[in-house]
């Protein structure tokens, strides 16, 4: 009986703890703070070997594009349901940096061309991975497992191994630049290029996608119980199908631009040490996508992403050199076990966040 | 009633002791190291297979804790960083404090299941997907892996080690001890999942978790079981891969061999959603991809490529695993 009766009338402070628990984004704009506060704090009392400020963190956003570009490429497979994921996704981003760095740097084509050529091929591969797990009903973990070994070994064998560099590639690292913003520009640090050319367009397209458009409806249909939404008409493989080339389709954009950041294309971009995909699935869970489907938000991800990258870029100064990308490894597992730990528990007690 | 229980007794007592999967991976891999033979005629000398053993070895054990985990519907991504923390725990112990090497054994075989109860207990109490939160141990294992490395490598490994892998010391029948350990070990566990009730529980979680408890199954407690092995054979399997290189252990040890594990555990016909598996499959998945490796280099290609063959076999593995399920429904 009490507990009908706290449910009738809850506290301020239930309140505030359930609007924190379900509302991933109210708590990932408190952990942001947090980091903040206490890493200048930590700048103050002098143990940081660098200004972190506003400057510092408006030039680690050139981190954040490839990850939060990927976060919400996981975000619309995961959100497919029946244990949808994307291992592969660093793979397709070695892959296809290398064919983008054969026809801008090798074969002479323009810009755009070799851009949508990188496109094309990410959606093609992608296009593996959703006919296997869409049309065929494979497992999505251990399907993208294999084509990741498949689009990682492609990949390094593609070019003997060997990066592509050629001046027309490494003219594209301007493309990590940091630029004025109009009008206010003056006020506030530079920012990446790269945040106005691709995460910003990115993440408008996957919010409308999802919010504005029938194909986004079906998506969050089918994640949610795809077996209520085949007997209501929708046509589940169809829409499971075009996550995964969606996913294909950022991760070739993620190419253009990380072969742009090394001003290079390199076999292993989105697959050296741990590959990019464990940070992209580490974001977007900690931006509040269920992994059984069904839920997930853009502004959850890309919140998580800035939160993620702030908190590297704090790590760096805190510990110099090989310590630094140490503390990032504790920094991530800790961070994700933590939110996978908070996820269940919101679900058990509030039904999931929003 | 009666006659249920009468009927799967007797299935139980005439069950096979190969399973379909198995027979066929068996004369891929026959067929396999008969091109190659034919192919490069040295590729079936003692000079050439035995390394081909040793290269198993670590990872068909550490197969055989991951078909547990994946026959219970679960899956362990940490291993590769796990292998990494108990294998330079191992050097450091023979190298400074120079231990016996029986300690240094135990001692890695206490790390790795206490890696493992970590995952066990997150994953089992804290009522979490596997894949994320072995995610998550993967890096904190790594840091603190890289912690105890402290940026540097471990050189001057003792020759002790040598028990288990290199030159004629590690040697019984010309088999390398390294891989004989795996076999009894494998056999064991294979024993304990088919013929005894506590082993079938692991089936019986994988197929559905909630009628397994039901049935009085301690679903929590065999899911521990399941991670505390896998870590327990990590930890072994870091001593054989230390015992199979030079005297030097870098950083890199253990790194991607959580995806080479789960492919062989694959390969071999375990179900990835759980339920369905097989110890002596396994080990014959990583004899496979251990063959495709060891041949592509033995043929001149690029090493790299043999990543795409794996790739190739895991999805010809999990197309003949869904025909077999749809065979199994129409049966029905």
């Amino acid at each position: 009986m009490t507990e009908v009766d706290v449910k009738a009338d809850p506290g301020l402070g239930s309140r505030v703890l359930r609007a924190v628990l379900t509302r991933r984004e109210i708590l990932l704009v408190i952990l942001i703070v947090v980091v903040l506060v206490w890493m200048t704090l930590l700048g103050y009392g002098g143990y940081l070997t660098g200004p972190y400020n506003p400057d510092y963190l408006a030039a680690s956003l050139v981190d954040a594009v490839p990850l939060a570009m990927l976060a919400l490429a996981e975000l619309l497979v995961i959100v497919s349901g029946r244990g949808g994921i994307d291992l592969s996704i660093g793979a397709i981003v070695s892959l296809t940096g290398m064919v983008f760095g054969f026809a801008s740097g090798q074969w002479g084509w323009p810009l755009l061309p070799a851009i949508l050529l990188a496109v094309v091929v990410g959606g093609a591969l992608g296009a593996v991975n959703g006919f296997l797990v869409a049309r065929l009903g494979f497992p999505a973990l251990i399907t993208t497992l294999a084509t990741y070994y498949a689009f990682k070994s492609l990949a390094v064998v593609i070019n003997a191994q060997q990066p592509i560099s050629t001046p027309s590639i490494q003219s594209l690292y301007s493309l990590t630049a940091s630029v004025e913003i109009p009008v206010i520009g003056h006020d506030i640090p530079n920012v990446p290029l790269g945040v106005f050319t691709f995460l910003l367009p990115a993440m408008v397209v996957v919010w409308l996608l999802l919010q504005r458009t029938t194909f986004g409806r079906r998506l969050f249909a089918i994640g949610t119980n795809d077996v209520a939404a085949t007997w209501s008409g929708v046509p589940v493989a169809a829409t499971r199908m075009r996550a995964y080339v969606l996913a294909g389709v950022i991760a070739g954009f993620v190419a253009v631009y990380t072969t742009g950041q090394f001003a290079s294309a390199r076999p292993d971009a989105g697959t050296a040490g741990n590959g990019l995909a464990l940070p992209a699935i580490t974001i977007a869970v900690l931006g509040g996508v269920a992994i059984t489907g069904g839920i997930g938000r853009v502004s959850g991800v890309l919140l998580a992403a800035i939160l993620v990258t702030w908190l590297n870029a704090g790590i760096l100064l805190l510990f110099e050199g090989n310590e630094g990308t140490q503390f990032q490894l504790l920094a991530l597992g800790a961070v994700l076990v933590f939110c996978a730990l908070l996820n269940a528990y919101t679900t058990r007690k509030y039904g999931g966040t929003r | 009633m009666t006659a249920i229980a009468v009927r799967g007794k007797r299935e139980r007592v005439i069950a096979p002791l190969v399973t379909g999967q198995e027979v066929v991976l068996l004369v891929v891999v026959a067929a396999l190291w008969l091109v190659l033979w034919w192919a490069t005629p040295a590729f079936l000398s003692a000079d050439s297979l035995r390394p081909l053993l040793i290269e198993v070895a670590p990872v068909a054990l550490i197969g055989v804790g991951m078909t547990l985990v994946i026959v219970s519907a679960g899956i362990d991504v940490s291993v590769g960083s796990g292998m990494m923390v108990c294998g330079v725990i191992t050097a450091r112990l023979l190298v400074e404090a120079q231990v016996p090497l029986v300690v240094a054994l135990l001692v890695a075989i206490a790390v790795g299941a206490l890696l493992g109860a970590v995952n066990g207990v997150l994953i089992a109490w804290g009522r979490v997907h596997a894949i994320i939160i072995t995610f998550g141990t993967l890096n904190l294992f790594q840091f603190v892996g890289r912690q105890i490395f402290g940026s540097q490598t471990v050189n001057g490994i003792p020759s002790t080690l040598d028990l288990f892998g290199r030159g004629d010391a590690g040697r019984t029948f010309g088999l390398p001890h390294s891989f004989l350990l795996m076999a009894v070990i494998a056999a064991a566990v294979w024993w304990y999942l088919r013929q005894t009730p506590g082993g079938r529980h692991f089936y019986a979680i994988g197929g559905d978790p909630v009628a397994a408890e039901l049935a009085g199954v301690r679903v929590r407690r065999r899911v521990l079981l399941a991670y505390v092995v896998t870590g327990a054979l990590v930890g072994l399997a870091a001593v054989f891969t230390i015992a199979k290189g030079t005297a030097t252990l870098d950083q890199s040890i253990g790194s991607g061999k959580e995806l080479a594990v789960i492919a062989a555990v694959v390969i071999g016909g375990t179900s990835i959603m759980g339920g369905r598996g097989s110890v002596l499959g396994t080990v014959l998945g990583a004899l496979l991809v251990q063959t495709v490796a060891s041949g592509v280099t033995q043929l001149g290609w690029p090493s790299d490529l043999s990543d795409l063959f794996v790739g190739v076999f895991v999805i010809i593995a999990v197309g003949a695993d869904l025909l077999r399920e749809r065979a199994r429904r129409a049966k029905r």
